[in-house]
């Protein structure tokens, strides 16, 4: 589902049962499809990555932001999203870490591997086989991006095709 | 007060509850309840409950059925049935869902299993999603949540909650997921268990 940004007061709300209509805005889902709220600790979840090495998120956290990329290959949005995605770590790379979490449904190592080797996507791929990111992080859906600031908090969530990476990563990274 | 009048409250009681939606049905995965439903609605009928029949409109991939024909959960008795409740066609976890049960269908149901997707969206638009997609079973249109509601899969914001049921071919629920994650493989996993539970294997 498509939704814009959200900011810790709306996830406020949505947390309080607000009707899904005010939390989401029109033509979005259930309150289900929210995500992780933004103020919460990032689950420091362990996954694999298309190599089969175990990456533990929870090693970066308290020391620079990190950006989450849920995606999969046949997700249209996740390539509207690339040139944002690709533009965030053009100006951010070296200040945050970029991972993209493949929610691997529907989705084969071999299938991720070569999309990888041919979009060259700015972020190591993780592939999420058990599922355990997406129940951590409450993924909704694929685009769904997660930017964990440095004491480890949700800063930022959201969905789609149009979304402001540049600014969200800005407050983040602030001296 | 009457004992009539007093069962009446009851009822009326039990149908404006706001439970807590477990995350699984709590009796088979053990997994705690996550946060709040945003909706009244009522509880839906639990495992080894029967589930309550309806008729709706339906669409697929080649058009809309006819309006004298709607889709009867009744005249499906004695097969398994799956109910996937979903909130809007076109949308990044709705095409990931049904993606996933129309390319993973064999395995995950198999020929003899009546697959149904639910939403509010009107039947023009199931008939173009289902194309779409290619999806390999039918489309109900709920727009007024009727249906929805009765299994605790409606939602204020207009669109349903995304949740499956299994109902055996003796018309009960035989599984539930009331907060089923379009994305996640363990719920797609746990689903295609259910289904192989009701048909036996």
């Amino acid at each position: 589902m498509s939704r814009p940004p959200s900011g810790a007061l709306r996830t406020a709300l949505v947390r309080l049962g607000a009707s899904a209509v005010l939390a989401l805005g029109a033509g979005q889902a259930a309150a289900q499809e929210a995500g992780i709220a933004v103020g919460a600790r990032a689950p420091a979840v362990t996954i694999q990555d298309l190599d089969g090495t175990p990456v533990a998120l929870g090693q970066y956290f308290g020391r620079k932001p990190v950006l989450l990329e849920f995606w999969a290959t046949w997700c249209e949005v996740c390539e509207a999203l690339l040139p944002s995605v690709r533009a965030a770590h053009e100006a951010y790379g070296d200040r945050a870490e970029f991972f993209g979490v493949n929610v691997t449904v529907n989705q084969s190592p071999a299938r991720v591997r070569k999309y990888v080797a041919e979009h060259h996507p700015p972020f190591r791929t993780l592939y999420d086989s058990e599922g355990d990111a997406i129940r951590a992080y409450e993924a909704p859906t694929t685009s769904f991006i997660v930017i964990v600031d440095r004491a480890g908090k949700v800063a930022y969530t959201g969905v789609g095709a149009s979304q402001d990476l540049l600014a969200a990563l800005r407050s983040v990274t602030a001296p | 007060m009457p004992l009539r009048a007093i069962a009446a409250a009851a009822v009326v009681l039990s149908l404006i509850a706001v439970p807590r939606l477990p995350a699984q049905d709590s009796s088979k995965s053990g997994q705690p309840s996550k946060g709040p439903p945003t909706a009244v609605m009522v509880s839906g009928p639990d495992s080894g409950r029967r589930a309550p029949t309806f008729r709706l409109p339906w669409a697929n991939k080649d058009g809309v059925g006819p309006a004298d024909q709607p889709y009867d959960l009744a005249l499906d008795r004695g097969k398994t049935v799956v109910l996937a409740f979903y909130p809007r066609d076109f949308t990044n976890g709705c095409t990931a869902e049904m993606r996933t049960f129309a390319e993973q269908y064999d395995s995950l149901f198999g020929a003899a299993v009546v697959v149904v997707g639910i939403s509010t969206d009107p039947l023009e638009t199931h008939s173009r999603f289902a194309a779409s997609l290619d999806l390999p079973f039918r489309l109900l249109s709920d727009p007024t949540q009727v249906v929805a509601r009765r299994y605790a899969s409606n939602d204020r914001s207009g669109y349903l909650r995304r949740t499956v049921y299994v109902i055996g071919p003796d018309g009960k629920v035989q599984y539930r997921n009331l907060r089923f994650n379009a994305l996640d493989p363990k719920h797609y996993a746990e689903l295609g268990a259910a289904v192989r539970r009701s048909r036996g294997g």
